[in-house]
């Protein structure tokens, strides 16, 4: 028999059988699109997680530092110290935040702090307050050292307030007032959000509110911190590490050059390294992924299993059409091969169409839950087709290859 | 000689308490041309020997020689090819593929065994001309009688005109006017194509149709005798 003439015939049997022919496809594409959308749900949890873990600074170092009554200024010092850990330490920036009743204003727009959703930051930095919390320069320039140095009224501010005090003018070199104060707008940061601003009642959309909320930000030499900070003194640095590894290095390092600096009757002084978190959120990252492929096999294995039981439930009729096959002179052969091609076809167009179920199904799921565009890895899609269809060509086979064995006799007598 | 089965058994839990023969040395043999018609009582071991004979069993022991060639000793693959070029089967049951028409019932056998598909319609559609069946051929078995459906068994039985037709009950599951009808065409088969007929049944006025009459019971052949033809519709096919 020719392969043309086994496809038409395996064709006919399936267009035959519809209904059995659906509810094989039915476990196929079931089985697929749920591993599909659970495997994609888990890396776009990933993805959406390592943005934020991304647009935060990596290898990034919080370090407190103060007395008992307020803060302790110890800028110049950690400044040199950090200099010297070059070989760890790739940036370091005062890390001051302006309390209170503090505004800024251009022409009619104000922002201020009466409402929580659109209300500024104030930071106090240096010439490496970009570098160490990830934010690059979009237009015009970062604080300068000398700005630093001479108390400049000069301020960068992040996207997010950039539109919002001076829509579609350029901002770079008007003048702004920052609590009655004159300050030259001299850089913009990169927005590190996606500029959606939408706030989930339920809290369910925090990273992206963060995300937009690290666009609201405002960002003056921290020399101005008194005169702009009712006489609080810095008492947060950043530290960005070179590395992971050097981060752990460069944290116990500085713990214990300021403990050496500060009297623990006076004040007290504190290292946090936001890489261990991180870390440990990876890890659970990691078992929650490990947690939804294992959902996603068993709901691979069910559906294999439903294959199987439409496939081993037609066996009887079946093996009577073998025996009338081969009682007018089919071939095993013959029968194998129409079997495995119609298993082949119907696990296949399931395939395609689970396929496509699942691709929906993970555009609707990843917009849903993460606002990303999520696309099915190729390798995931390409392994569970291969599976289920697998799945079904053994199942579907199975049966046939053991009746076609039989005397055609023995196989007409199945009822 | 063209069938030559000599001392065959078809024993069925062989040497257990409940070892069964269905067959008990059994030597037949039948001539090109013939049309035999094999009578037995229900159980009596007739069906045995024509699926032994048709190839779709085999015996447990003894031989069978079929025109000259010993089909005990054959694959798998070659009893196909003989199930498909020399031997049309009916059975009491029809046995027609449910999913298919009449005319893909027709065609299945003419595709095992390669006939290309122009032809193929062509021989198609003269079997079931030749039944009386070609306005029904877009038909399914579960749209037609019990009657049309054997006639399509028919059809498909001879459609790729092979030497032999075996008939096993063919009027078995029909009225007594449409098992007549479908005697009539074995007959016009034997007579007009030369083919060997070989009819398995327990009604002795359907036997009386056919030219020698092989009497079996309990698995072996009690009487073989020639038989001067009484024509179908005086015998009067029972039900």
């Amino acid at each position: 028999m020719k392969i043309t003439q086994a496809l038409k015939m395996a064709a006919k049997s399936i267009s035959a059988n519809k209904g059995r022919s659906a509810l094989t496809m039915l476990g196929v594409i079931i089985g697929l699109a749920a591993v599909i959308i659970l495997v994609s749900y888990a890396q776009g949890q990933n993805m959406a997680m390592q943005k934020y873990y991304e647009s935060l600074g990596e290898n990034k170092l919080t370090v407190y530092a103060s007395t008992f009554e307020g803060g302790l200024d110890v800028s110049e010092e950690l400044a040199n110290y950090c200099r010297r850990l070059s070989d760890c330490v790739a940036g370091f920036t005062p890390m001051g935040e302006a309390m209170g009743q503090i505004n800024i204003k251009y022409g009619f727009q104000t922002m201020d702090q009466s409402d929580y959703e659109t209300m500024p930051s104030f930071y106090f930095g240096n010439e490496q307050f970009g570098l160490c919390n990830n934010y690059t320069i979009a237009k015009g320039r970062e604080l300068s050292s000398m700005d630093v140095r001479e108390y400049n009224q000069v301020c960068v501010l992040g996207a997010a307030t950039a539109s919002t005090l001076f829509g579609m003018i350029d901002p770079i070199g008007k003048t702004v007032s920052i609590s009655g104060q004159p300050f030259t707008v001299i850089g913009v940061y990169k927005a590190k959000g996606n500029g959606t601003t939408q706030y989930d009642e339920d809290g369910e959309n925090w990273q992206e509110v963060e995300m937009t909320r690290m666009d609201r930000i405002v960002v003056m030499p921290y020399t101005l911190t008194r005169t702009l900070n009712n006489n609080q003194p810095v008492d947060r640095y950043i530290v960005k590490a070179v590395d992971s590894s050097s981060a752990k290095r460069a944290a116990s390092l500085i713990k214990a050059f300021l403990s050496g600096i500060i009297d623990p009757n006076y004040g007290w002084c504190d290292v946090t390294n936001e890489g261990v978190w991180q870390e440990e959120e990876n890890e659970a990252n990691r078992l929650q992924q490990m947690f939804l492929g294992g959902i996603a096999a068993i709901s691979l294995l069910v559906g294999g299993v439903g294959i199987m039981n439409i496939m081993l439930v037609t066996v009887t009729e079946r093996t009577r059409e073998i025996g009338i096959r081969k009682a007018i002179g089919a071939e095993r052969r013959s029968i194998i091969a129409q079997f495995l091609i119609e298993a082949a076809m119907i696990c296949g167009i399931g395939g395609v169409i689970g396929i496509g179920v699942g691709y929906l199904g993970t555009l609707i799921v990843g917009k849903l839950a993460f606002g990303l565009v999520l696309i099915p890895g190729a390798g995931i899609t390409a392994g569970a087709f291969a599976i289920s269809v697998a799945l079904g060509i053994i199942f579907g086979m199975y049966p046939a290859a053991k009746a076609s064995r039989l005397q055609p006799v023995d196989a007409l007598r199945a009822d | 000689m063209l069938i030559e089965i000599e001392n065959v058994f078809k024993i069925y839990n062989e040497g257990r308490e409940s070892e069964v023969r269905a067959l008990d040395g059994v030597s037949l043999r039948i001539d090109r041309g013939e049309f035999v018609a094999i009578i037995g009582a229900s159980g009596s071991g007739k069906s045995t020997l024509m699926n032994i004979l048709g190839c779709l069993d085999v015996p447990t022991y003894g031989s069978y020689h079929l025109d000259g060639t010993d089909v005990t000793e054959l694959s798998d693959r070659e009893l196909a090819r003989i199930r498909n070029r020399e031997i049309g089967f009916i059975f009491q049951g029809y046995n027609l593929i449910s999913a298919l028409n009449a005319y893909e019932n027709v065609e299945l056998p003419l595709i095992y065994r390669g006939v290309g598909i122009t032809k193929r319609g062509d021989m198609i559609m003269d079997a079931l001309r030749r039944v009386n069946m070609a306005d029904r051929a877009k038909h399914k078995p579960g749209q037609m009688s019990g009657g049309q459906q054997q006639r399509v068994a028919i059809a498909r039985a001879i459609a790729a005109k092979p030497p032999i037709i075996m008939a096993d009950e063919p009027t078995g599951a029909l009225d007594s006017k449409t098992g007549l009808h479908v005697l009539e065409i074995l007959h016009t088969l034997h007579e007009s194509e030369g083919a060997t007929v070989i009819l398995i049944t327990h009604d002795s006025s359907i036997a009386a149709t056919a030219h020698r009459i092989v009497r079996i019971s309990d698995g072996r052949i009690v009487a073989d005798s020639k038989n001067d033809p009484a024509p179908a519709n005086e015998g009067g096919a029972t039900a």
